[in-house]
């Protein structure tokens, strides 16, 4: 953090103090020694880099959500523009150069994620409904455009992107990478740059900082198009993972970018969030399906333990929060 | 409009050099025939104020005067609807609180407006980040912060986020923020109502500070004491408009409650005739909290009289209060009600039982600001005015609720009117309606009039009596120490979450209160 002391660790109690503030991370390491000892499969190089492949599309998604939930908002539509976006993808690059389909597609997230953030911050609309709202419309708007089924990649730039999605540098899966790098630019924007206070001072207290002169509207705006713009980037990933573009792509995946925030230690109301634990929060979500599979788990009871989790680390958190 | 906030600075500092003190006028500031509508609801008639450079400049006036609204208008909040704002020679005009502080005009609000989850170094320069650079210097920040707030006499670590900040300390960084850039006119909104005797001499000091280096200064306070011995001038507003300016040195506390109120007042406490019972009907004994710090606190109430907590910030006042009434848990000890032991596990328990309790924070603990009157009143207690299936009675809950806003003359337009929007003087008296509708024992209210102006505090106390005189035992909580030997039988000092002493009425004196609050014995 740019301007917290760091002299909390050494005094009287820190050390109790320092355990609950980062109790995400320790939640973590706890379930990371506690798959280690359920299976010897999990510590291998094929298992973690799946594992690391699995989550970075819903982690990127997870990012995106945190700055509009650090506003004090919601964004229900992401998993939706996965969809619309992934296909539209897919259509570009089978149509145009590879950067072209790139650039294409984030500028359109960006855009899809501006219609939102117009409506919620100069038509005052609330976050849930207007998002709802592009939810719905944008997931429609897959089928239509790709006419209800995938859309298979066949020009060379796809079979790059297809290449590179499923490759690794230096043994970590490329897509991990650059979920891992928005990461950092994101925890960086928040803690030491401008643009992330005031996006954190927003949601801490939105008349004081418009009566300081901040335009909360602009911010408010922003952080719905970086969404939209980084569920592109998601999508592209998610595509170029299985060389298609899907209308069934990112179905509920917004809940899992929700449930993945305040894991990590988010307040739904906003002002209190940190990119570093956000990313715990989706290692440990994804560390739990893991896990279960591992142990042959059905897909319904993992959902359960899911819930169960979300649960336990929210009341960790406002345990936290009392001392 | 941009051109214009961005030209005045440089405009102005030239004219500070040169005309400081030879302008035309003998006053930095002049509000010139000010008239402010919301609606139909005429706030500002008319109304003139004129400030010197250096000098403090109280305001003052009931709740609902318009002295909150005039501060607003000069600061940028809200746009006059008549009149002139001239400051050094020009007219202005501030659209925003922006324009307001590029002025040189800065406000410190009763209401604190900071950032929870920034630094105070941040809350301090927030209009810095606001101004869209992309890049902050935090180093320069965060020391020039840290000089300001040693500058001001307090020790506060800037890179602290202000969500883990004391009251007092959030109060120091809210002045600390509205002194941040080059002010001219520093307006503060009842600033004390946190501080104790000596934060409050601190500001105190820093103001005559600033004074010397000729800020003016425009100071709101309902404490007259507190104007008599620091302000050069007083200005005084009644309904809008303005009854009288005069200096201080000529004025006394009289005239100035009759200009505030338009009536002579020959007693701030209502004399009050009430038989007090001869057995008591409340008592606590050896009453311990689990997670605060009352201990062992034993004492009784009778009928019919008022009992006068009064003890230091943190003695354990509200504490106890809250222990009383179940909104905290109990270790140990007994709470008895006329005679039978009570085993009050929440509040639901206390009221069922007929004890109220009015909090210090009504915003927050007191009144359903969202709600109507009328509503706030109903709460409590639905059952004398719904039928078995919960369905209200309008007619029923209309009546009840009528009467009450009628004995209590909570001045409002009508029942339907929302609490949000009262003075907080007439919120307070919701909160107090509430368990009058209910026909509370025992009524225990924490800091009746804080934030409250004069004429009002007589109505709370009338109040109050009315309340003993039907036979209710009333503890009052208070810090303000002509208020608690005005109206307590009897008063009880708390000393670290328990009972150190207790005055009869003839030993009532503020040297004997301040003894027992810090733990000394009475001079014998």
């Amino acid at each position: 953090m740019a301007l917290t002391t760091k002299h909390q660790l050494f005094s009287p109690g820190g050390l109790i103090k320092f355990l609950i503030k980062y109790n995400t991370i320790f939640i973590f390491v706890l379930l990371l020694i506690f798959s280690a000892m359920i299976s010897d499969v999990f510590f291998t190089s094929i298992n973690l880099s799946n594992l690391l492949k699995q989550v970075s599309g819903i982690g990127i998604i997870s990012i995106g959500m945190l700055l509009v939930i650090l506003t004090g908002g919601i964004d229900l539509s992401v998993g939706s523009f996965v969809a619309l976006l992934a296909v539209t993808f897919a259509i570009m690059v089978n149509t145009f150069i590879l950067p072209v389909a790139i650039v294409i597609t984030i500028i359109s997230g960006f855009l899809l994620g501006s219609v939102s953030g117009y409506l919620v911050a100069y038509q005052k609309m609330a976050p849930f409904i207007a998002t709802l709202a592009l939810m719905t419309i944008a997931r429609g708007m897959g089928f239509i455009y790709s006419k209800g089924s995938p859309i298979t990649f066949k020009t060379p730039g796809g079979e790059f992107m297809a290449n590179f999605a499923n490759n690794s540098f230096l043994g970590v899966p490329n897509i991990a990478i650059i979920f891992i790098v928005i990461v950092v630019i994101a925890q960086v924007l928040l803690y030491y740059n401008v643009f992330g206070r005031l996006i954190i001072a927003i949601g801490s207290n939105e008349e004081a900082s418009r009566l300081s002169g901040i335009k909360v509207n602009k911010y408010k705006f922003l952080v719905y198009a970086i969404s939209g713009a980084l569920a592109a980037t998601a999508a592209i990933i998610v595509a170029s993972r299985t060389n298609l573009g899907s209308p069934n792509m990112g179905m509920a995946w917004e809940l899992d970018a929700i449930a993945a925030v305040v894991v990590g230690g988010a307040s739904l109301n906003g002002g209190k969030g940190s990119a570093v634990n956000t990313l715990m929060g989706v290692l440990i979500l994804g560390l739990i399906g893991n896990i279960l599979n591992l142990l042959n788990v059905p897909s319904y009871p993992q959902q359960v333990v899911k819930g169960v989790i979300i649960v336990f680390a929210v009341l960790l958190q406002r345990f936290e929060d009392k001392h | 409009m941009q051109l214009n906030t961005t030209i005045p600075k440089l405009y102005f500092n030239l004219e500070n050099d040169i005309d400081m003190n030879n302008s035309e006028s003998e006053y930095r500031l002049e509000m010139n025939g000010i008239s402010k509508s919301f609606g139909v609801v005429s706030v500002l008639k008319n109304v003139n104020l004129k400030v010197k450079h250096g000098e403090i400049h109280a305001l003052i006036g009931e709740n609902g005067a318009g002295k909150s609204t005039l501060m607003k208008i000069l600061s940028g909040v809200h746009q006059k609807d008549g009149g002139q704002v001239v400051l050094n020679g020009e007219e202005i005009n501030p659209k925003n609180t922006h324009e307001g502080q590029l002025l040189g005009i800065s406000v410190v609000y009763q209401e604190l407006s900071l950032v929870n989850d920034l630094s105070v170094a941040e809350n301090i320069y927030l209009h810095k980040l606001g101004a869209n650079k992309f890049w902050m210097n935090w180093k320069k920040i965060t020391s020039d912060a840290g000089k300001l707030i040693k500058s001001l006499g307090f020790d506060i670590n800037p890179a602290a986020i202000v969500r883990d900040l004391s009251i007092v300390q959030k109060q120091v960084v809210e002045i600390a923020k509205a002194l941040s850039e080059d002010t001219k006119i520093l307006v503060l909104d009842e600033p004390t109502t946190v501080f104790g005797p000596t934060d409050t001499q601190k500001l105190f000091d820093n103001l005559i500070r600033l004074k010397k280096e000729g800020v003016s200064i425009i100071y709101i306070s309902h404490h007259l004491e507190e104007i008599f011995k620091i302000a050069d001038t007083v200005t005084v507003l009644k309904d809008g408009v303005e009854t009288g300016s005069k200096a201080v040195s000529e004025t006394n506390t009289d005239e100035v409650i009759r200009l505030m109120i338009g009536r002579e007042l020959k007693d701030l406490y209502p004399v009050r005739n009430v038989k007090i019972s001869e057995e008591p009907i409340f008592s606590v004994k050896n009453l311990t909290a689990k997670d605060t710090l009352v201990n062992n606190v034993s004492f009784s109430v009778h009928a019919g009289e008022v009992l006068g907590i009064a003890g230091l910030g943190g003695s354990g006042r509200t504490e106890t209060a809250k222990l009383i009434f179940g909104a905290d848990k109990k270790k140990s000890g007994t709470i008895t009600l006329g005679g039978i032991d009570l085993n009050i596990t929440c509040p639901a328990k206390a009221v069922k039982h007929a004890i109220g309790f009015v909090s210090e924070d009504r915003k927050e603990e007191g009144v359903f600001l969202p709600l109507s009157v009328g509503r706030n009143i109903s709460v409590t207690n639905f059952k004398p005015i719904s039928n078995k299936f919960g369905f209200i009675y309008s007619a029923k809950e209309i009546a009840n609720v009528v009467g009450l806003i009628d004995k209590l003359s909570i001045k409002t337009h009508s029942r339907n009117v929302i609490v949000e929007n009262l003075s907080g003087g007439n919120q307070q008296k919701v909160a107090l309606a509430k368990w009058l509708s209910i026909d509370s024992k025992i009524i225990i209210i924490d800091e009746p009039t804080r934030g409250v102006d004069v004429g009002a505090k007589i109505e709370i106390y009338n109040l109050i009596n009315e309340v003993a005189r039907k036979g209710v035992g009333v503890i009052v909580i208070s810090s303000d120490m002509p208020e608690i030997m005005g109206i307590s039988d009897r008063i009880l000092v708390m000393h670290k979450g328990t009972i150190f002493g207790e005055l009869p009425k003839e030993k009532f004196s503020e040297e004997n209160i301040l003894r027992y609050s810090i733990g000394k014995n009475l001079k014998s």
